[in-house]
């Protein structure tokens, strides 16, 4: 009796200590936080070491000699456009997923005959394992044979009639040409454009292919939090008389700005460190104009046999990504709490 | 029927099996299956205890042939026989051109990897984590006779006196040029002043020259090519950059006239196979690449081939001398386990390279001349003709390797797989800058790339 | 009826642009795939349907006497779709990604979970900066910690080995598994949890019990994205495998189907459309369970 007795405060103390606040939140964290630490956080710290260090080839240990390689970086010129190229390439990139993906969801989130089609095929870039569709886009861009070259400059008119998609383009084009900064040229159809041996257009191309694989990827964030708004939610709008886009402005939109902000910053996030699509498309070419920080980073670490320098380049996103990502989150966070 | 599934679905009703639940269910079965098969997977590795019987393990990676089934034979047939007699299980993985140097330093960093690494270039910055290879390059020559230059100017290192690597084969580079059309324009393409001349009527009829000058392998080799052919050279023969010369501007000059009046801006968006597919596409009238196009032409389109020769590089003002496309080099870990049988592997596949060199179509070509014996009976066999005769001519007289006439140095390495050259002869011909000034840019940047190495002991 | 039509219409005319956009690179890839080789090179030939050339060696046309084909089909050749099948490891590599990604997604939920509810529900003020904190590790480009990696990976024997994938992966999974849950954590409205919990249930089994269920939209969510992070993973996957039969699709296309300067076009379109057709379908199928779901649940 004494014993049973003896036994229940025991494990009352311990079910208490499941209970309590301060040791569940620790300890569910935890695993995850470890996990993370191991393996991110102690090769991080070896980058910083390296890249403070002369280290070549693949060695992990080099001669100490501080922020010589930072600096050292910074003079060269490919390096300041590769710091530019990456902020332009995600900024751009993400704000083209960032409006499609929100004007997609909403009109995916009412059913509609052939709905589930469509929605297959919207999900069709990012199921594609990256490398693999980036080679495809690699033959679409072809310099010779490319297909999007092919449409614009052939007669696409079966039969006796004749049109030519690059006239109604070069339309266009002459149009905008008329906008005081922007000059664009028109497309020659004896010799089609270069998608990815022009500086602009290379770059155009990886906007381009970025923003195509993330863009399903945005959507289904979005249409996550559309359907999460509560039916409560929908029912008082109602009520209180607010349709279409007044609903839109007051009430989706505020509730969608926190998810909208995860989605963005993942986005940004994603976009500046991944060095795929660039590395596959255009290996930083023509003439290292296309290069973003992580490929450069590649380039003179690995490829060049120079790594400590390439860990101190891949090491200046840090500061950069880091600002944004505070200023996103605190932002992130004043939007919830309201 | 989409709308009805939605709202039977959300009402949770559904007597007979829509779409979606058949889709759902398909996929639910093909998962399952596959679990089954998740521990056994996930649990696979390198099949260790398959060969149990053998005594040792030596593992070799290297970049997948371009012709398939010089790996075949390589893979299932050579180093099975080899095993075999020597009681050993060798394992031989693959890798693309491109991810070489990624897994290379993966492997230093690792300390762990393949007994034998197989480069496509001569790898110089590596040396500090490779054995001398001085044993097996003797053991070779004592066999089959010297080294050629080209191999031991490309794996030797005279300042730290040591073999970075073992050249194995070198691909010589020839031209491939249309006997047809040029035929047509009266001209044969024997010197650069010739494709000069050439180069505005081929394009316009329709056939232009292809000559790339964008960030990969064929440029790169091209163009340096083009250089020494005028006498200009990356480096000099104690390994000071001598990029800015009159000879390089004049060079510069060259190509620069060509583009201009016979090539698009295309050739600066190629790819490696561009020029491939552009000749085969039967639109490019000269190509300057290894025999991978004129092999493809052969399998895919017999009348080009026909219809296609092969020729030496054009010869420049001073010379006639080109570079190797690629050259075959194997290194050995200093943290190999098995370095005493990894240098026996190498030795015994140069000394009987005849296996190699007949697989690989005339593609390899070994690096000790003495390992194969009557080039010129052989390549004549062909069944094309003979037009394969040329390459060992070209082999012998007209292939230097990278670094000429220097040696192949951790700086010629960087500048090489920086793609500097290309850059350097693309801002020229599209007019970005004047011929003096690209090569004073060029030698702004290799400068620094060569104190930096010198000052790390290794020039 | 007139303003549910004028919806409809609004709806495809959006979403079909849209979908055109997305899905014509792999209607190209399709119709590439069954090409010849001299139909491909040939510049003359329009590039959407199939036409007459002389048949590379290797290839069999195996429609050729065909003629009622639409687009010239009996032009086309399934000899460079077959190719994957009969000379690469491709099956395999298909099982290994599948293989590697379940792992990965499991070991996601398993961490990820219970930090996702813990950021959520308990940790108050100190839970944001430590959230801050795991979501910084996305900071870091892979580019360069694949060599220090590369160091870990084989001191713990686990080189060339699938397992060196599912060990890495979920560095990457997990900070943002963790922060959707965190939010998909938070909507749920405390009332319920506390309603559970006054009716006598601990903390842990109020979790599994109420709130779980609830968020499975969440959770499904971390499992699409997961995986597929997993299966677009390429540096790592080239980098610490080297067997061909251990590779996944990322590393075992690019290595097998380009071979120097010759890229295989036809076979990597057909490898591009296999697995990509199927994850669509999967995700897809997904999609509608976690909609369908909202619908239901604590919220009617």
């Amino acid at each position: 009796m004494a014993a049973v007795a003896e036994a229940r405060p025991q494990t009352r103390r311990f079910r208490d200590l499941l209970e309590d606040r301060r040791f569940l939140a620790p300890a569910l964290i935890t695993p995850a936080a470890l996990f993370i630490v191991l393996l991110v956080g102690a090769p991080l710290v070896l980058a910083v070491y390296l890249s403070m260090t002369d280290a070549t080839a693949g060695q992990l240990t080099g001669k100490f000699i501080w922020f010589h390689n930072f600096t050292e970086a910074w003079h060269n010129d490919n390096f300041r456009r590769a710091l530019r190229n990456t902020i332009v390439f995600t900024l751009a990139s993400q704000a083209i997923v960032l409006v499609g993906a929100g004007i997609l969801a909403h009109a995916l989130v009412r059913p509609f005959r052939g709905r589930w089609f469509l929605r297959l095929l919207i999900l069709l870039p990012w199921a594609a394992p990256v490398a693999v569709s980036t080679i495809g886009f690699l033959w679409i861009f072809d310099s010779q044979f490319s297909v999007v070259n092919w449409t614009l400059v052939h007669d696409l008119m079966p039969g006796g009639g004749h049109f030519y998609l690059y006239r109604p383009v070069n339309w266009v084009l002459g149009g905008i040409d008329h906008l005081p900064w922007v000059h664009v040229g028109k497309i020659d159809h004896l010799n089609p454009p270069q998608w990815l041996g022009q500086p602009t257009l290379a770059m155009l191309a990886i906007i381009f292919v970025q923003a195509w694989r993330i863009l399903p990827f945005a959507t289904v964030i979005f249409i996550a939090g559309l359907s999460s708004i509560p039916t409560e939610v929908h029912d008082a709008a109602k009520v209180d008389g607010a349709t279409g886009l007044r609903k839109f402005w007051h009430v989706t939109l505020p509730l969608q700005l926190p998810i909208a902000t995860v989605a963005l910053l993942f986005g940004i996030v994603f976009t500046a460190t991944d060095m795929t699509v660039v590395y596959i498309l255009t290996s930083g070419g023509p003439f290292n104009s296309t290069h973003m920080l992580t490929t450069w980073a590649y380039q003179t670490g690995i490829v060049s046999n120079n790594l400590g320098e390439g860990a101190a380049i891949s090491l200046y996103l840090l500061p950069v990504l880091l600002v944004v990502s505070v200023l996103m989150l605190l932002f992130a966070r004043r939007v919830e709490v309201s | 029927m989409a709308e009805n599934d939605d709202e039977l679905e959300e009402l949770g009703i559904s007597t007979s099996l829509t779409r979606r639940q058949l889709v759902r269910r398909g996929l639910g079965g093909f998962l399952i299956a596959y679990a089954g098969a998740l521990p056994k997977v996930a649990a696979a590795g390198v099949p260790k205890y398959v060969h149990k019987h053998y005594k040792n393990t030596l593992k070799i990676i290297q970049w997948s042939h371009f012709v398939p089934a010089y790996d075949v034979w390589f893979d299932k047939t050579y180093t099975k026989n080899w095993g075999a007699k020597h009681d050993t299980d060798v394992q031989v993985d693959h890798i693309a051109l491109a991810q070489l140097p990624a897994r290379a330093q993966a492997e230093v960093a690792a300390q762990s990897g393949h007994d034998i690494f197989g480069h496509l270039s001569p790898q110089a910055g590596l040396e500090d984590q490779v054995i001398n290879h001085k044993e097996i390059i003797q053991e070779v020559t004592r066999k089959v006779g010297k080294v050629s230059q080209v191999g031991f100017k490309s794996c030797y290192n005279p300042k730290t006196r040591k073999w970075h690597g073992f050249p194995e084969n070198y691909v010589p580079d020839p031209i491939h040029f249309r006997k047809d059309l040029w035929n047509q324009v009266g001209i044969k393409p024997s010197t650069w002043d010739d494709v000069r001349r050439a180069a505005p009527k081929l394009k316009a009829l329709g056939h232009p020259v292809g000559l790339g000058m964008s960030n990969e392998l064929d440029s790169n080799m091209l163009l340096i090519a083009l250089m020494q052919c005028y006498g200009a050279f990356i480096q000099n023969a104690q390994a000071r950059p001598t990029i800015n010369s009159k000879n390089t501007i004049e060079a510069l000059k060259v190509m620069r006239d060509i583009y201009k009046r016979g090539m698009t801006n295309e050739v600066f968006a190629w790819t490696a196979a561009s020029n491939n597919q552009g000749y085969l596409s039967g639109r490019l009238a000269l190509a300057v690449n290894a025999i991978s196009i004129i092999r493809s032409a052969e399998d895919a389109n017999p009348a080009l081939a026909k219809n296609t020769s092969v020729a030496p590089i054009p010869r420049g003002a001073v010379q006639r001398l080109g570079l190797e496309h690629v050259m075959g080099v194997y290194t050995i870990w200093k943290f190999s386990k098995q370095k005493a049988l990894a240098t026996r592997f190498i030795a015994d596949l140069e000394i009987h390279y005849q296996g190699a060199f007949k697989n690989s179509k005339f593609y390899n070509f070994p690096a000790f001349r003495g390992a194969v014996h009557n080039y010129a009976t052989q390549l004549a066999a062909d069944p094309h003709k003979g037009k394969y005769k040329v390459l060992d001519l070209i082999a012998r007289k007209y292939t230097a390797n990278l670094g000429y006439p220097g040696f192949s140095n951790a700086a010629i390495d960087e500048i090489f797989n920086t793609w500097l050259v290309p850059q350097m002869f693309a801002q020229v011909a599209q007019g970005k800058m004047t011929p003096a000034e690209g090569a004073k840019a060029a030698e702004n940047e290799f400068k620094p790339i060569f104190a930096k190495w010198r000052a790390r002991g290794k020039i | 009826m007139w303003s549910t039509l004028r919806e409809r219409g609004v709806s495809y005319l959006i979403v079909g642009p849209f979908a055109i956009v997305l899905a014509f690179p792999f209607y190209w890839m399709l119709v590439t795939a069954f090409k010849t080789n001299g139909d491909l090179y040939n510049l003359n030939n329009v590039p959407f349907t199939y036409h007459p050339s002389q048949a590379a060696v290797g290839e069999k046309l195996s429609f050729q006497h065909d003629h009622w084909l639409p687009f010239g089909f009996e032009n086309a050749t399934t000899s460079h779709i077959s190719f994957i099948f009969s000379d690469t490891n491709y099956l395999r590599w298909v099982e290994n990604t599948a293989v590697v990604g379940g792992l990965v997604v499991v070991i996601t939920l398993l961490l990820a979970v219970p930090a996702g509810y813990s950021l959520a529900r308990l940790s108050g003020r100190w839970g944001q900066s430590v959230g801050v904190g795991i979501f910084l590790t996305y900071l870091v480009p892979p580019t360069l910690l694949f060599l220090p990696l590369s160091r870990v990976i084989s001191k713990l024997g686990l080189q060339d080995r699938l397992w060196s994938l599912v060990l890495v992966y979920p560095s990457f999974t997990i900070p943002f598994a963790t922060w959707l849950l965190m939010g998909f954590f938070r909507t749920i409205p405390a009332e319920l949890e506390d309603a559970a919990l006054i009716d006598g249930c601990s903390r842990l089994k109020a979790l599994a019990r109420v709130i779980l269920p609830i968020s499975i939209p969440g959770i499904l969510t971390v499992v699409i994205f997961s995986f597929s992070l997993s299966v677009n993973e390429f540096v790592y996957a080239i980098t610490f495998i080297s067997g061909t039969k251990q590779h996944t699709i990322s590393a075992g296309v690019p290595t097998d189907l380009i071979r120097g300067d010759v890229y295989f076009w036809q076979s990597l379109m057909a490898a591009t459309l296999i697995p990509s057709i199927l994850l669509a379908l999967l995700y897809n199928s997904f999609l509608n369970r976690f909609i369908a779901g909202f619908t239901g649940g604590a919220f009617r």
